[in-house]
């Protein structure tokens, strides 16, 4: 499955040490470990993070929204915390009806938005561009979507090179072809590639013509689908 | 030699034999065609066969009027039975604005149909408090004549069959005078006492949505909605009447029913029950063989959040197991899929529809399994479209009402207009042709049935008895569309009419297995299975390359089971309960112009 990494410069730089505290209680539930880590330190992307990916594994997604729900309201300002919510709505997505799946979807790009104002990084541009393209058409919303992703390859050009970079290249080309203007996604797609040679999900598009193409970008963009919000790759070397 | 009645009856039955073979034989030559091989199998005869009168929409009168008009765009609907014993199958059709008519269109033998349902005394469907929604034929006094009942929004009327061409309304002395947002309904024996039940499936709460008295009426969730109104189970008392059994019997729902759909899942002799509920969860309920049913919905088919809009029963794998097809709305901004239920045989069922091609046919509503090439694998016909209006869509404006945090759903006053928008319109229809159970592929277009009409009900009947299955499909705001079976002959079938003696006459619930080429396929006969229709309740093999049925078995509705020897194939025969041989089937036509086929 692909993985929807994420990233940002600033944030990186943001993540400290999560907390040593661990009182006997919270032992016996480690998802209250993790939220107590996270109440203390709310802005902190990789715990959030951490505490996701345990929420997702026990399928207890509504505790999720609760919780971050409650923090953001206690900490508004707290960019991460918001990006975190965000991506909770995202991880509910493939465990929800239909109708659903369109207000999580809906309420994930508030709070991919709300972070931006806060703090605008590679990692919101990306994240929310990335999800406008979940979209379907009749929503209009492709178009807020390439825009995003042309801010986020803005931002990382600006920048080093990172691996996670290659999804940019991906997406924004994506967003391209999904407006019916294939010579500029074919030509994103090839700068990608000639970027990140070998790249796999590249190398595909540009290999492919016609259904087989729609396919590819049909499948990637289907909503019954779980998108790894997982952000791990941040921070691997 | 044998002597006595039965001996005057074998020699009665070898004449007719002699006569429909020849009869059988003529058909199949002047239906033949190499002509038609590259063509389509289907032809549009709806305005050549006099079936092509309109549906028409309920306007509503109230102050929630113009909301309400965009959501029950309903109450196009088909149902089919030999209702005069003619030997051709009729079908009654309804409408739904306030002064339309309902129609009966007597099957005058010859692919033309003449509308009887003013002399019949069926027409009056419509009025200020009453919106008809379908209808249902069902023999509820065992007299060997379909009655016919009519569901409406409002009260529901059951019209017996007298016999002579007209009916009398006996809704009060059955029993069933009661208000309820009817929307379909199904009979059966459950109980196997004899005599079909009635199980009736309703949208709204009984709420007089002509007159609300309360804003709060529509659907309070678009996925677990409980405020809909559910089932309503009414027990034939075997003296033409009814008693409601619904908590009794264990059938108490909440859901928003679009459809009922019953089958013997686990071929104990008991039909069991699908309810497809729109705004939420399908339920399936197990019969328990004493009269009550369990709701077994999350050890069957699980706890869905889907619109559910047809529950459909066939074997379409041929493995002995009924499945279910259940209609979903499937389109770019809500992607649903159907739900096409595997049998696994233990009570559950594996829903496969995405690996079979059955996933995705729009907004789906009526569908019935047929098999409309006759080589022995059901196929599917599925209709589709919800409002086809102008070139805005209704979509972002349903999207900022599902949006709105805190909204209350239930409230009308809170549902967009839909005004002159469509909502998944302008959908192509599908026949699915079923690939020896293994996929389906459409066929709708290369045969001339993929039209973009707002459809609703399919009903499926061979109208000229030339044993190639037709179409009639019941469109919304429209007209209906016929469409007769035009196939080249070669492949072989066998068409049976059931009639029970020890259960039920109409033989609801009989299972029919025959064996034909090394193969056994099950057929069933339902009680008015598909939304907004009813198909015929006679049982059609397609048989292939197959020139003779080795064995016939039916499993009749008071539990008994008979073999019988079946002479001849490419023909319709009757088979009685008891009588061990079919019988021959000879109908008649009083019209001047089939007289002359």
């Amino acid at each position: 499955m692909t993985r929807l990494v994420l990233a940002s410069l600033g944030v990186i730089a943001l993540w400290p040490a999560a907390s040593a505290q661990t009182p006997a209680i919270l032992d016996h539930d480690p998802l209250a470990r993790l939220e107590a880590a996270l109440t203390a330190d709310p802005d902190n992307l990789r715990a959030g993070n951490d505490y996701r990916i345990a929420i997702v594994r026990a399928a207890q997604y509504d505790r999720a929204l609760a919780f971050f729900a409650a923090l953001v309201a206690g900490h508004p300002g707290a960019a991460n915390a918001h990006m975190n919510y965000a991506f909770a709505y995202v991880d509910k997505i493939p465990a929800a009806g239909a109708i659903t799946r369109v207000i999580l979807a809906n309420n994930a790009l508030n709070e991919f938005s709300r972070a931006l104002e806060l703090r605008p990084t590679w990692l919101g541009y990306y994240a929310r561009g990335n999800s406008y393209l979940f979209w379907p058409r009749i929503f209009n919303r492709t178009r807020l979507g390439i825009a995003d992703l042309e801010e986020a390859m803005r931002v990382q050009r600006a920048d080093q090179k990172h691996a996670y970079h290659v999804r940019t290249f991906i997406a924004l080309g994506d967003g391209y072809w999904k407006v019916s203007e294939v010579v500029k996604a074919k030509a994103m797609w090839r700068e990608g590639l000639k970027e990140f040679p070998g790249n796999a999900p590249l190398r595909a598009r540009l290999a492919a013509t016609g259904k087989q193409l729609a396919a590819i970008i049909g499948e990637t963009y289907d909503p019954e689908r779980r998108v790894d919000t997982n952000l791990d790759e941040l921070w691997t070397k | 030699m044998r002597c006595g009645p039965w001996g005057r009856e074998f020699d009665r039955t070898r004449r007719l034999w002699s006569a429909s073979a020849v009869a059988g034989a003529l058909l199949s030559l002047t239906a033949a065609g190499p002509a038609r091989a590259t063509g389509p199998w289907f032809a549009d005869v709806t305005h050549r066969a006099g079936v092509d009168r309109p549906h028409h929409n309920r306007q509503f009168d109230n102050q929630y009027a113009s909301i309400m008009a965009g959501y029950t765009a309903l109450g196009a609907s088909a149902s089919v039975a030999d209702y005069d014993g003619d030997g051709f199958e009729d079908i009654f059709v309804t409408d739904s604005s306030r002064d339309g008519r309902n129609h009966l269109y007597r099957n005058n033998g010859d692919f033309t149909f003449t509308d009887v349902a003013e002399q019949a005394g069926v027409a009056a469907g419509n009025d200020a408090a009453n919106a008809s929604a379908d209808s249902l034929w069902l023999d509820y006094d065992n007299d060997g004549r379909p009655d016919l009942l009519l569901v409406r929004f409002g009260h529901n009327r059951l019209f017996h069959n007298i016999g002579d061409g007209r009916f009398a309304d006996v809704t009060k002395e059955a029993g069933l005078d009661r208000y309820a947002n009817a929307i379909g309904a199904i009979a059966f024996d459950y109980d196997r006492d004899g005599f079909v039940d009635l199980f009736v499936g309703c949208y709204f709460s009984a709420v007089d949505i002509f007159n609300p008295g309360t804003p709060r009426f529509f659907p309070n969730s678009f996925e677990k909605a409980d405020n809909g109104g559910g089932v309503l189970a009414f027990h034939n008392n075997r003296h033409g009447g009814f008693d409601e059994v619904t908590d009794r019997i264990g059938l108490r729902t909440s859901g928003w029913t679009l459809d009922l759909g019953h089958g013997d899942a686990n071929n104990d002799g008991y039909d069991d029950l699908y309810v497809a509920a729109d705004f939420g969860t399908d339920r399936f309920f197990v019969n328990n063989g004493n009269g009550t049913f369990t709701d077994r919905t999350a050890a069957a088919i699980g706890i869905d959040t889907k619109k559910g809009m047809n529950a459909e029963w066939g074997d379409f794998d041929n493995d002995g197991l009924l499945d279910i097809f259940v209609t979903n709305i499937t389109d770019e901004y809500m992607r649903e899929g159907n739900f096409l239920w595997r049998n696994n045989g233990d009570l559950t069922f594996t829903d496969v529809a995405r690996e079979m091609g059955a996933y995705d046919t729009g907004w789906g509503w009526g569908a019935r399994f047929f098999d409309y090439d006759n080589d022995g694998w059901l196929d599917l016909y599925v209709t589709n479209g919800w409002v086809s209006a102008g070139p805005e869509s209704y979509v972002p404006d349903i999207f900022q009402l599902i949006v709105r945090p805190g909204v209350d759903l239930a409230d009308v006053r809170n549902w967009p207009p839909m005004g002159g928008k469509s909502l998944s319109g302008f959908e192509k229809k599908k026949l699915l042709h079923n690939l020896g159970g293994h996929a389906f592929v459409d066929e709708a277009a290369r045969h001339g049935v993929a039209s973009t009409d707002d459809g609703r009900g399919v009903a499926v009947a061979d109208f000229d008895n030339d044993g190639r299955l037709d179409l009639f499909v019941a469109n919304v705001n429209g007209a209906p569309r016929l469409y007769r079976n035009v196939m080249p002959t070669g492949r072989h079938w066998a068409t049976f009419v059931l009639e029970g003696t020890g259960g039920n006459r109409g033989a609801v619930g009989a299972q029919v297995r025959a064996t034909a080429a090394g193969r056994t396929y099950l057929r069933f006969v339902d009680g008015g299975n598909g939304f907004a229709a009813q198909s015929s309740a006679r049982i059609h093999f397609g048989l292939g390359a197959a020139t003779r049925i080795d064995r016939l078995e039916v499993r009749w509705p008071s539990g008994g089971r008979e073999t019988f020897t079946v002479p001849v194939v490419d023909r319709t025969m009757r088979l009685v309960e008891g009588r061990g041989a079919p019988l021959p089937f000879a109908p008649h036509t009083t019209s001047p112009r089939a007289a002359g086929r």
